[in-house]
Formats: structure tokens, sequence, C-alpha cells
């Protein structure tokens, strides 16, 4: 069997202080499983020194030219996982919450034909430790889990997590139409109402190593009204079913 | 009474007229949005002329007076307006990342080549 194209999605803006080991941890790990991920760096127009960590150390990057945001960023990396032909593109998150560790466990549905999408979920395997963040997210989280099966039928527990693994044809969706704001429950949404298949898999993030996360800066009460308003009206709309 | 809104509305209307024609002759407004502000003056200027027209509606749809309605359409006018530039706004959005996407992945391949 041809060995699948697997890319690794790493947005980043202002992580000067975690990107270098996000990305060094994906390398190691490649030589010590024989693993060939592929990774790449989509730069959202740092103001800090990201974009010279990058350049200094020979790490692919994708130099936005101008800030988009976080799903602006992501997209530009599926929409390059389109173009360049992957198999599997993941989303990981460069501030080193996320475990690369876990990625294999993330693919396998996907490999094995079972999933089309799959969720790294914080909160399937209650006896798995590690960060699960705050009480008022966790209820957040709830609420958002809770739109997502009236707007889909389907029930997705960590509605928010950026660690995520799609294969060819959710790569094709992506790159032609991916949200600007609130992008992970507004597409998990999406993704179930068009009929995918979509697993969680149980996995343990870090918290994170530095800086501050854009999370912290999101207003929580206007952000989970946006997120509803929008599950709402996915709700009403009509998708083209995938086969 | 009657009179002095007509007058208001007249000059009001001239002002606005002189003002887009200005725009228009710069070319700052494309000829298409100038036309939109156009037919909308000219209704408010045939409704000022016909003050009776006015004051039918007014007393139709409950308006106490004739300058509440005027201002009532006046907020209906720009609301449209506003939620065209909304629209157009949103799509001028898409059209610039998906620029500033294809434009950075190019630059990145360009930089691979090499």
């Amino acid at each position: 069997m041809k060995s699948k194209k697997i890319l690794i999605i790493i947005p980043a803006y202002n992580e000067e202080d975690n990107i270098l080991n996000t990305y060094n941890g994906i390398i190691e790990f490649n030589k010590k499983n024989k693993t060939n991920y592929d990774a790449i760096v989509i730069n959202d127009c740092s103001t800090d020194n990201t974009k010279k960590i990058l350049e200094d150390n020979n790490i692919p990057h994708i130099d936005l030219i101008h800030n988009l945001g976080i799903g602006g960023a992501v997209q530009t990396g599926y929409k390059y996982a389109y173009k360049h032909d992957y198999d599997i593109a993941i989303q990981y998150d460069g501030d080193g919450q996320h475990d690369v560790l876990y990625v294999e466990k993330l693919i396998k549905p996907i490999l094995d034909g079972k999933a089309d999408m799959t969720i790294g979920s914080r909160f399937i395997d209650k006896d798995l430790d590690g960060f699960k963040s705050s009480a008022a997210r966790r209820i957040g989280i709830k609420t958002i889990s809770a739109f997502i099966k009236f707007a889909s039928g389907k029930k997705i527990y960590d509605t928010t997590s950026g660690f995520r693994a799609a294969n060819k044809n959710i790569i094709h969706d992506f790159s032609l139409s991916y949200p600007i704001e609130y992008p992970e429950p507004i597409t998990n949404a999406e993704v179930l109402k068009k009929g995918y298949r979509v697993s969680e898999v149980p996995v343990v993030m870090k918290e994170r190593g530095g800086g501050i996360s854009s999370i912290r800066a999101w207003k929580n009460v206007y952000y989970m009204l946006n997120v509803c308003l929008v599950l709402i009206s996915i709700k009403m709309r009509r998708y083209k079913k995938c086969n | 009474m009657q009179l002095k809104l007509t007058l208001t509305l007249i000059i009001f209307s001239l002002v606005l007229i002189f003002f887009i024609s200005l725009l228009l002759n710069k070319g700052r407004i494309p000829v298409k949005y100038a036309l939109i502000w156009y037919l909308s003056i000219l209704v408010i200027l045939i409704l000022s002329f016909f003050p009776g027209v006015f004051a039918f509606f007014a007393k139709l749809f409950g308006f106490q007076l004739v300058s509440n309605m005027v201002i009532m359409l006046l907020i209906g006018i720009l609301f449209i307006l506003v939620i065209v530039l909304n629209i157009m706004v949103a799509g001028q959005k898409k059209k610039t990342t998906l620029l500033i996407q294809e434009i950075s992945i190019l630059e990145y391949e360009r930089r691979n080549d090499k």
C-alpha cells in the first residue's frame, strides 16, 4: 500500500515561546517512530519574533501577508494540503497544548476508513487526566455541544477542540469554505450535517507552554451567543449531502 | 406648517443631489450606487410636492405627525442602504481573505523552489 501523505498544520500567532518546541517535537517523533508527518507552520503575521525563529531554524512556514485570524490561517493550511494532494491534514496548535503522541491515534480511524474526520477530545475518556480547561468554559462547551446536537442531530463532546484530523474530502470542503470566526464548533456541525462520519478520539492536552491564549481574550458570553446563533442558522440551512 | 416641511424637504433633497453629483463627477462613487441615492431623493421630492399624499399615508399608518412619517421613511431608506453595504463589506472581506491566502501560499512555493 502506498503510504499516505500526512500534513500537520500549525497555525501560529505570536508563538515565539512555543513554536520551536512544537515543531521539534514532531520532527523528533518522526525520527523515533519512522513516521513521515510533514509539518507546516502558518504564521498569521505575528508581531513578535515568531517569523525570525521560523526562518533561523528552517521550519517550513507560510507567512500570511496580512493577519487573518485563526480561521483564515487554518484554512490556508487546508488549501495548501489540497493543492499538494495530502491524504490527511491535522490541525495542531502552535502553543504546545497538543501532543504529537496522539496524532497516530487521531488518524487511525481515518486510515481504517471508519471516519472522515476525527476530533481530539478531552472529555471522552474520564480516566485520562490532563488539562480540561476551567469550569466556566466546560459549561460553555456543554452548551455548544447541545446546540450542535440540535443543529446536526449528533453529539460531539469536545466542541472547541483545535486538534482535528481530516481526510481528503473534508480537506477539499474546508479549502473551499471555512468560517473566519468560531471555526471549530461551526465546522463540526456543518461536517456532521453534510453526512460525514466524525469520531472523537480521547486525548490528553497540556496547559499552554507560554504566551497568552487567544481564548482568554474572547468575550465569552458574546462568543457563546454568536456560536449558538450560527448553529441555529445551520439547523435551518440545507447542505448537499456527501455520498 | 405643511408648506414649511415641503420647503425643508426640497432644500434637503437639493443639497443631497448636489453632494452626490459632486462625488459622481469626481469618480468617487460608481453610477450604480449614485442611482440608488438619486431614486431615493426622487421619492422624497415627489412626496414633498404633494403633501396630501404624506398626510394620507401618515393617517393610514397611524403616525400622529406627518414629520414623524418622513423621519421614519428616511430611517427606512438608510436601514436598507446599511444592510446592502454590510453585505458588500462581507463579500469584499471574503475576496481579500482569498487573495491573502493564495498570495501567501504562492510566496511559500516560490521560496521553496529556489
